[in-house]
Parts: C-alpha cells; structure tokens; sequence
C-alpha cells in the first residue's frame, strides 16, 4: 500500500476529512460552553467567559461531581480490592472446579446488566440501600466477574520462580504477595482499576433507579435530567457541565495510552 | 488430593486458610449475582408490581408473561427495532468501518494514525449520555448539521431526531462505538506476519484481496469475538438511545433495553419486566453460542 504516493495521499486526506467529521460535534460544544449567553445555536461567543464552569461546579452540579467520584472510585476500589484477594489464590491454587468457576464468571461477563436490573431495584429497597452505596455494591458485583478474570490473567503472567526465590529467602505470604506479585502486576491492575472506574463513571442506568433526590444524583443522572427538561435550556450550563463530566475518562486515558491500548487489546483477544 | 501438586510452594499450602478467607468476599458477591440472575427468573412468572397492591400480594401466573411477550403489541416490535439497530450500528458500521480503518492505518507511524485514533477514542471515551446531549444538539433544527449544511444549500431545517429517528441513534451508536473495533482489529492485523502479506504481494495480489483472502482468514477468530462483543454490548445498550428519544417517537427508536425498562420503571410491571429480561438472556445466550462455534470452527 506504501508503494503508490498518489493513492496513499488519496487515502491519508480521506482519513483526515474523517477524522474532521468525527470531531465537528465537538465545536458546538466548546462554543457554548465557552459562551456566557450560549443560546444552543452555533456561533462564534460576542464574549468569551467561565461563567458556565462556575455555575456547573457549584451547588447541586458540584455535589453531582462529588457524587460521581464517590461512585467510579468506590466501586474500581472495592472490586480491584475483593478481586485481587479471589485473583491470587484462583491463579497459583489448584483448587477442584476452578475451571467450572471461571467458565461461570465468563458467562455471567456476557450477562446483560439489563437482565438482573428487577431484582437488584428490589433487593436494594428491602435493605434500604437506594442510594450511593447500593449503587457501590450494585456495580462492584456487576463488574466483579471482569475484573476476577482480568486479574486472575494478570497474576498468571507473574513467574512463580520468583515467589520461590523469595519463600527461601524467608519472605511471609503477605510479603510475597505485596512486594512481588502487586508491583509486577502494577500495570494490569491499574488497566482494571481504570475500566471499573470508567465504567461506574459513566453508568447511567443504576443510578437512575436508585436515586430519589437530585443531590443524590451522579453527573450521568444529573444531565440527563438537565437536558430533558422542557423549556428553557440552558445550553452554555449543560455544555460546560458535558465538558467536566467527560474530562476525568478522557483525561487518564490520554495520560496512560501506551498502557491502555495494550490493556484494550488483552480485553478482547483474551476473551 | 488435588492439593499435592501444591507441595513445592509452602508458601501457599501453609495459608490456606488465609487464601481461602481471602476468595470468600468475591465467591460471595458471585453467588449473589447468581442468585439475582435465578430470582429474575422467577419473578418472570409472577405478576409483581413496582407500586401499589401487587408489590406486596403477588402472585404466581404461569406463562402468562410470556404469552403476552408474542400477543401483546411491543415485545416484537422491540426485537424488530433492536435487530435493526445493532445490524446497522454494530455489524455494519463500527465493524466494517472499524476494520477499515486499521487495514488502512496497518504499519504506518505517521501523524495522521495518531489523529485519527485520537479522533474516534474521543467518541467512545465519552460518557453515553454526554454522547446522547451532544448528538441530540447536533441534529436539532438549530444544531452544526441544519446550521452547516441544510440552511446554507436553502432548505428548511430538519428536526433530525423527530423525523429520523433511528437513523440518527444508528449513526450516534456509530461514532460512539468505532473505537473498540478498530481497536481489536488494529492489534489482530499487527498479528498476521508480514511475509504472509509479502508473499501475496509477490504473487500478484491486489490489495483488495490482499485484505479479503489473505488476512481476513488469518484474523477470523478476533473477527468472532469482536462480533460476540459488540453484538452483545449493543443488544442490551440503553443510555444512549433512552436519552436521545426515551424510545420515540411513538415506539420507533424503543429497543428491548428501552422496552424493558419502561415496561418495569415507567408502567411498574416488574412481572412482564423479568419475562423481557429473561426473554433479551435467552437472545443474548444464543447469539453468544453461535458466535463461540465460529470461534471455534477450524480456518
């Protein structure tokens, strides 16, 4: 293909006229965001200001951001946690119908979250959890069979020879696991963290059951309950709010690309 | 036992039950799911209500849920608008699209792979309903496709999301989705060796059939799981399309995911709901089944 300029050329301005295509939506919304009076329509700003920021961090918007954080770093940490205890020891043991138990979390991987949406509404109601923290436990047992089965990859790619090496050398299991498998696995379980993170960042369904009052409200739940409103629009506020909201998934994912784009890749192929 | 094989890591023999103790937090939020995945089942022939009488003094009606899945008006019409929807969006578009695009940006290191992979990982790195605002602005009567190119060639402004619908939520899911694809396929076709490709090439090879007899065979199995994936995300999606159009106008963007939920959250019919779930679980394991066969069919 590197062999004819001329259709190469061809090809890179048809890529870069998609590339352009694929981020025009994108100038209507720093346009208004960047637009005190932003009326919704696309125009070049008369004044350019961050009054829509100020406004979309404060009061209810902020406690939204705050509630958000609390959700995507609550739930990351509480499955990476609760998986690396399970990954370890489903990695290096042995245990009788290990196989049974990961073809189980492939499966329930595959489950659509849609599918045990009744019962989980349910169940939290009875125990009284409608809220951040039962959104919390909802998607960590959601996510739980990812990351198991993600971890559990990682920690095989560890070489036991250096657990070995370390168990001679009088280490405790605490240390082995803390100073050897945790920092050789640092890679993986930040790609894990990140994806639960992500995942419980974005996640508008739960939320959207479980909360009852708008300063419950994650960010996902508090825009789209902005923008459905009929009336009055206010499209410089919801533009900046966008912006905050999609800042923190775009932010890391551009900091760790080398790393994610491997991640991504293990994602599928492994299956 | 089993258990010997373990002998030469003490280590981990002597903490068993440390280990055990470890696994027993995870065993238990997986039994949990399971056991919501059998009540959702069970619910499914009850006729159990969000509100009111029935949500305390239900009651057990058979198949009752599952006959009006086929008699009543909705259910098949959701499968007909979810079918369409994930056949255009996630078969044709962001599959089709998604492998052209690494066949075309294949082994080059140049400025413009960067631009474009950085282009459409901004798509699927946003938040589905900041995606949902900002297509549903795009194509409103004021939004950049009326404002650039509809008004400016003198025609009237075209409410895009009211008049089509579907088409727009095809394309949104489109510009969302790409990124996983390309990918996936990115990584596959870095796999295939290039003296495979330098052989074809010797022996006279265009590139069409370079890609199409050459690779495509090589790569199959990331073409299954890729299909597996995006067919499964894109059958059960809902924030996208729920905040775009709440599934209207009328039914004609309402996908299962949508059904269901306002079958369940909307009318309260947590009974008709669990059928509808159990119903898109039985889809979902089937397609899975179909795709695993040809995952493991030999080239």
């Amino acid at each position: 293909m590197e062999a004819n300029p001329a259709h190469s050329r061809l090809t890179a301005i048809a890529l870069a006229f998609m590339a352009l295509i694929w981020v025009s939506p994108f100038s209507w919304l720093f346009l208004n965001a960047f637009d005190p009076a932003a009326t919704g329509r696309l125009a070049i700003p008369q004044s350019v200001g961050l009054d829509n920021f100020a406004q979309a961090i404060s009061g209810n918007a902020g406690r939204q951001f705050l509630n958000s954080m609390l959700i995507a770093a609550g739930t990351a940490t509480l499955s990476v946690v609760v998986g690396i205890a399970a990954a370890y020891p489903l990695s290096r043991l042995k245990i009788p119908g290990r196989n049974a138990f990961l073809w189980t979390l492939v499966l329930l991987r595959m489950l659509p979250s849609a599918g045990v949406l009744v019962p989980l509404y349910f169940a939290a109601q009875r125990g009284g959890l409608l809220n951040q923290f039962g959104v919390i436990i909802a998607l960590t047992i959601l996510n739980l069979p990812f990351t198991l089965l993600l971890l559990k990859n990682f920690f095989d790619t560890v070489p036991i020879e250096l657990e070995e090496a370390a168990y001679v050398e009088g280490a405790s299991l605490f240390q082995i696991v803390t100073r050897i498998v945790l920092p050789m696995s640092r890679a993986g379980i930040a790609v894990v963290w990140f994806f639960s993170f992500t995942g419980a960042w974005n996640e508008f369904l739960l939320p959207l059951i479980f909360s009852r009052v708008e300063a419950g409200f994650p960010m996902s739940v508090g825009l789209y309950a902005a923008f459905g409103q009929q009336g009055s629009v206010q499209y410089g506020f919801l533009a900046a709010y966008s912006i905050i909201y999609a800042a923190p998934a775009v932010g890391v994912y551009f900091l760790l690309r080398r790393n994610m784009n491997t991640g991504f890749a293990g994602v599928g192929v492994k299956g | 036992m089993s258990l010997m094989k373990n002998q030469a890591n003490p280590w981990l023999t002597s903490n068993l039950l440390v280990l055990g103790l470890g696994m027993l937090p995870a065993l238990l939020l997986i039994g949990v799911l399971l056991y919501f995945t059998a009540w959702a089942f069970a619910f499914s022939f009850t006729d159990l209500a969000l509100v009111g009488r029935k949500s305390v003094e239900w009651s057990w009606v058979g198949l009752q849920n599952f006959e009006r899945l086929f008699t009543r008006r909705g259910f098949l019409e959701s499968l007909w608008t979810t079918v369409i929807f994930v056949f255009f969006s996630a078969i044709v578009g962001q599959s089709v699209l998604g492998f052209l695009l690494a066949a075309l940006l294949r082994g080059t290191q140049s400025t413009i792979k960067t631009v474009v992979e950085v282009c459409i990982m901004l798509g699927w790195l946003l938040p589905d309903i900041v995606a949902a605002f900002l297509w549903s602005a795009t194509t409103s009567q004021t939004g950049l496709i009326n404002s650039l190119i509809i008004v400016p060639l003198g025609f009237p402004p075209v409410n895009f999301i009211n008049d089509y619908a579907l088409p727009v939520v095809t394309i949104a899911n489109i510009w969302k989705g790409t990124a996983w694809s390309y990918l996936l396929f990115s990584a596959a076709l870095d796999s295939v060796s290039r003296e495979v490709v330098e052989a074809a090439k010797v022996d006279g090879a265009t590139a069409f059939q370079r890609i199409w007899l050459v690779m495509l065979p090589i790569i199959r199995p990331h073409i299954a799981t890729n299909m597996l994936f995006i067919t499964i995300w894109t059958f059960t999606y809902f924030p996208l399309i729920f905040a775009m159009t709440g599934g209207g106008p009328g039914t004609q963007t309402q996908t299962l995911a949508v059904f269901l939920y306002n079958q369940s959250f909307s009318r309260g019919n947590l009974g008709f709901g669990s059928a509808i779930s159990v119903a898109m679980l039985v889809i979902v394991g089937l397609l899975s089944l179909v795709y695993l066969r040809m995952l493991r069919e030999p080239k």
